[in-house]
């Protein structure tokens, strides 16, 4: 039992190598900065595509939900693996582009960035679209019978009603962008999980994975109860019900 | 004789295989206030919904102020082009729910459109948002928020949005069915208001005191068709149609 312990949770190991494991925590957290803000605005993208009306547009909106099918069903590692090791060897792509080395970070970091906004562009997108599709069809109906274009209502209108009723399903899904910040260790970026198995490796102790579960469940549990919170307060509306004549 | 405003001819719409409207032919003037009666699923609202290009007619042709509004780009395939846009600027619609925009306060709900669609500058939108405003009564509520606005109040402001944009003419989609009794009187009477200064009305409803003083045209649709139509008095009052007699009967009955 002891031997377990020691192997999983020597405190002393841990404190040896705090720095080392939080330095390579934040890089997880910048890979999660990073790759919120662009699949945040990517799904919104996608999401608005998949809205947009009429016949003409329908290329636009069978290619947007292939896009979608495809890149929540393909595993995010085999995402990663494939783009780290095709984009390099495509030569008519610009060598800064195909082989980034961006904000002195190297190109596993970037080639993690794509794979991960690509795949969160396709969740993001299916959460604004439940959100879109959860405000009443008068709201678009009114917006267009006072002259607005399918844009400008989705733009001053619609939008702006499905983004407040979307935080609690948003943050669920960014709490999953976070552990999965830790794929990218596949591609011999130097995050937490890589470094922790490096450690193991030299060691042959397992606690610098114990201290990176550490690390994640503290930023995780408050972004939890933040959801609960907003699901609460959520239905504490739906139960007050309808509301309307207060004046 | 008086320039029509609104010229409906041989209107057919389709929901799938449904047909909501089966040849609709209707003249309204200038200026003219026509209320439009029947039993629920007779095509009032849809008819409503063509004039606006809401729900564009499969045939049929549609004037508004002499242009054949049906023709032109993007006619037909129910989607953007300038027609469309340019149609419902000048055609301004309220509708039964309200259907205000609940994260923006009375006075931005009016000026939204002007400003978006219109170019117009914050300043001048909301000078003429709040002259509106106060028309409807609502002077002391212009940075309420929808859900702390009673019914009535709502649809008021909803009446002042469309108005903003200063339409040729207004389309009331039954508008005072969803308001508790005593709210009806308020929306009414700014109706009235409206129909006084000049304006182009269609107004489909249920309230048959409101057709009979303030409409020039009563229209009773049945199926999908314009069964009667005439002076209020002569419509609501003496029907020729047994379906109209029915109808009326059932709903005086009340």
């Amino acid at each position: 039992m002891s031997e377990f312990f020691h192997q999983y949770f020597d405190f002393n190991y841990m404190g040896e190598h705090f720095w080392e494991v939080l330095e390579a925590f934040l890089q997880n957290l910048l890979i999660f900065a990073v790759v919120a803000v662009l699949a945040l605005t990517w799904g919104l993208v996608l999401a608005l595509l998949r809205q947009l009306p009429g016949r003409k547009f329908v290329p636009v909106r069978f290619l947007t939900i292939a896009y979608i099918d495809l890149f929540r069903a393909i595993p995010i590692l085999i995402v990663i693996l494939l783009i780290s090791g095709g984009i390099p060897f495509l030569e008519f792509i610009p060598k800064d582009i195909r082989i980034p080395h961006w904000l002195g970070k190297p190109d596993p970091f970037w080639y993690g960035v794509a794979a991960l906004m690509l795949v969160y562009g396709a969740f993001t997108a299916e959460v604004y679209r439940a959100g879109i599709e959860a405000v009443p069809g008068g709201q678009m109906e009114a917006a267009r019978s006072l002259g607005m274009s399918h844009f400008a209502a989705m733009r001053h209108v619609i939008v702006p009603q499905a983004v407040t009723l979307i935080p609690a399903p948003m943050l669920n899904e960014l709490i999953s962008l976070l552990k999965d910040t830790t794929l990218v260790s596949v591609i011999a970026f130097s995050e937490s999980v890589l470094i922790s198995r490096e450690l193991l490796a030299e060691s042959f102790n397992s606690s610098a994975l114990i201290l990176t579960a550490f690390f994640f469940v503290v930023i995780i549990l408050p972004m939890a109860r933040v959801v609960d919170k907003m699901i609460a307060r959520n239905q504490a509306k739906i139960a007050r019900g309808s509301h309307i004549e207060v004046a | 004789m008086p320039e029509a405003m609104v010229q409906l001819k041989g209107i057919h719409k389709r929901f799938g295989s449904l047909e909501v409207l089966k040849g609709v032919d209707l003249e309204v003037d200038k200026g003219e206030v026509v209320c439009i009666l029947g039993p629920s699923g007779s095509g009032k609202s849809t008819l409503l919904r063509c004039v606006n290009l809401l729900a564009p007619p499969e045939e049929g042709e549609i004037f508004l102020e002499g242009e054949d509004i049906c023709k032109g780009p993007g006619s037909g395939t129910g989607e953007q082009s300038w027609n469309l846009d340019y149609v419902r600027q000048r055609v301004g619609m309220v509708f039964q729910q309200f259907n205000l925009f609940p994260h923006k306060t009375a006075l931005e709900n009016v000026t939204m459109a002007p400003e978006k669609v219109l170019g117009r500058s914050k300043q001048e939108a909301r000078a003429k948002g709040t002259a509106l405003l106060e028309r409807v009564g609502l002077a002391d509520k212009l940075n309420q928020y929808p859900e702390r606005l009673s019914g009535g109040q709502q649809q008021r402001v909803a009446i002042a949005r469309a108005l903003a944009m200063e339409p040729h003419v207004m389309l009331f989609d039954e508008v005072t069915s969803a308001l508790d009794p005593e709210l009806v009187k308020e929306v009414l009477d700014t109706m009235r208001e409206l129909a006084e200064e000049g304006m182009t009305m269609l107004v489909v409803t249920h309230e048959m005191g409101f057709a009979k003083e303030v409409g020039d045209q009563v229209v009773f649709m049945d199926g999908g068709v314009i069964v009667e139509q005439g002076a209020p008095e002569q419509v609501l009052d003496h029907p020729r149609e047994e379906r109209t007699q029915r109808f009326l009967g059932l709903v005086l009955e009340r």
